[in-house]
């Protein structure tokens, strides 16, 4: 690994564990939006405020080496991007795209993970 | 003369690693702010070689961010990276409809990022 490299490496390792409150406080919020949209398919503000949370989760876990977790963060802003009523294949979906989304991030801290990887 | 590049990006993260990105890898200077109105000031203040702007922002986002470097006399001939997690066709097309210099992604590479805005800004110095 390059001097460059094991630089940007410590300093993400570092900066995983200050953004990691903020990155589960998001992943609370569409762990919420699912449970919520389930009882009300039609809810703007919770689909609104889901959609943020997601496309901040798929902006960011690449970066800290969990480009699945932004892979799945994006395909769940695209299903909250929908203007109308979720249907219950939406519904499915997602609570399955959160599921998946929670076991990424939690793999960052599991055993076995070896801190940053590259993005 | 290292090049200079401001970062606007409501995400302290990105912010953060964006910058230590472009500093250690090509040994750029680099300016942060986090929204567009503090971007703007930055930018008239400190006149950057490129803008990396992030097009999700609370307030003024980062098309009308755009908009307004454009119509500023001393910002108006600074090229601008759009930065976005967007990856849906229409949104690229959109944003690149807009006259931006390039549209990049995230999540970015931090080892290949300043590469990435090098050869889209046709830089060879990096």
């Amino acid at each position: 690994m390059s001097d460059a490299a094991a630089k940007i490496a410590a300093r993400l390792a570092e900066l995983w564990q200050t953004s990691r409150p903020t990155i589960l406080e998001r992943m609370d919020v569409l762990r919420r939006a699912s449970a919520s949209l389930n009882l009300n398919p039609a809810d703007a503000e919770v689909r609104g405020a889901g959609r943020e949370a997601a496309h901040k989760l798929s902006g960011i876990l690449g970066v800290f080496g969990l480009p699945e977790g932004s892979t799945i963060a994006a395909a769940i802003e695209e299903i909250l991007q929908s203007p109308d009523a979720l249907t219950a294949a939406d519904l499915e979906t997602l609570q399955k795209q959160v599921t998946a989304l929670e076991a990424v991030i939690a793999s960052k801290d599991g055993p076995g993970a070896d801190g940053p990887e590259r993005a | 003369m290292p090049r200079r590049v401001l970062i606007i990006d409501d995400e302290e993260d990105i912010r953060e690693v964006a910058a230590l990105s472009l500093e250690t890898v090509a040994g750029w200077e680099v300016l942060v702010a986090g929204s567009g109105s503090a971007g703007i000031a930055k930018a008239r203040e400190n006149r950057p070689d490129a803008i990396l702007l992030d097009v999700m922002m609370p307030g003024m986002d980062g098309p009308t961010t755009y908009h307004q470097l454009r119509a500023l006399p001393e910002t108006a001939g600074i090229p601008v990276i759009l930065l976005t997690a967007k990856v849906q066709a229409a949104d690229q097309k959109r944003f690149s409809d807009l006259g931006v210099a390039a549209v990049m992604f995230k999540p970015f590479d931090p080892l290949t990022l300043a590469q990435e805005i090098a050869e889209a800004l046709g830089w060879r110095d990096a």
